[in-house]
């Protein structure tokens, strides 16, 4: 959560809101927030902790464990019209990697915007691939795509 | 079950706590922005 808050202005510039959600009660929410995130960053999380407490939300996204009474770690990006365009699940133990957020983020935005396709470890400022060449035929990316490209 | 990607997102309306107050937080208010929604596993975890 910290690292989301680290990067919230990021996702603002975006044009994105970020909402995070666990099955803790809104009091523990709070405390934490007061005890933990606000030593971590300055001024803590400025985006809405979401209280899950019976997993309703974690159900219908298919997150929630039964067994253990949590929502498992996961990140869903729902563009402006309401689709579901990524979808990432960790295990408990492993952090997330909130800069690959931001990346797909970044590059589907691109994607909306441009039409274009967004090949394998694209940043911004790489070239992206249009669907057809100059003659209307589809792109043979294979023929010009080396695979050093995606690092 | 797992939504998938290209599925609309499931609505909900639950409790929050957002900048110092409890508010409710409605994601269907979000249409017409981007929205990271992240699920995590709780408050005071390792990780």
């Amino acid at each position: 959560m910290a690292a989301v808050a680290v990067k919230y202005p990021a996702f603002r510039e975006l044009g994105a809101e970020t909402l995070m959600v666990s099955v803790d009660p809104v009091s523990t929410h709070k405390e934490w927030h007061e005890k933990a995130m606000k030593g971590m960053i300055a001024g803590g999380a400025r985006f809405p902790l979401i209280s899950d407490q019976e997993g309703t939300i974690g159900r219908l996204y298919g997150v929630y464990d039964d067994e253990k009474r949590i929502n498992l770690r996961s990140h869903f990006l729902i563009d402006p019209d309401g689709i579901i365009q990524a979808v990432e699940m960790l295990s408990a133990p492993v952090g997330r990697s909130v800069a690959e957020i931001l990346r797909q983020l970044r590059a589907m935005k691109e994607y909306r915007a441009t039409g274009k396709f967004i090949p394998c470890g694209w940043e911004p400022g790489k070239p992206t691939i249009p669907e057809t060449d100059d003659s209307g035929a589809p792109t043979r990316v294979w023929e010009s795509w080396k695979p050093g490209k995606a690092f | 079950m797992m939504v998938r990607v290209g599925d609309s997102a499931p609505d909900f309306l639950a409790k929050a706590f957002y900048i110092e107050t409890t508010t409710e937080i409605h994601l269907s208010r979000y249409r017409g922005q981007w929205v990271v929604l992240l699920f995590f596993v709780g408050d005071f975890t390792i990780v």
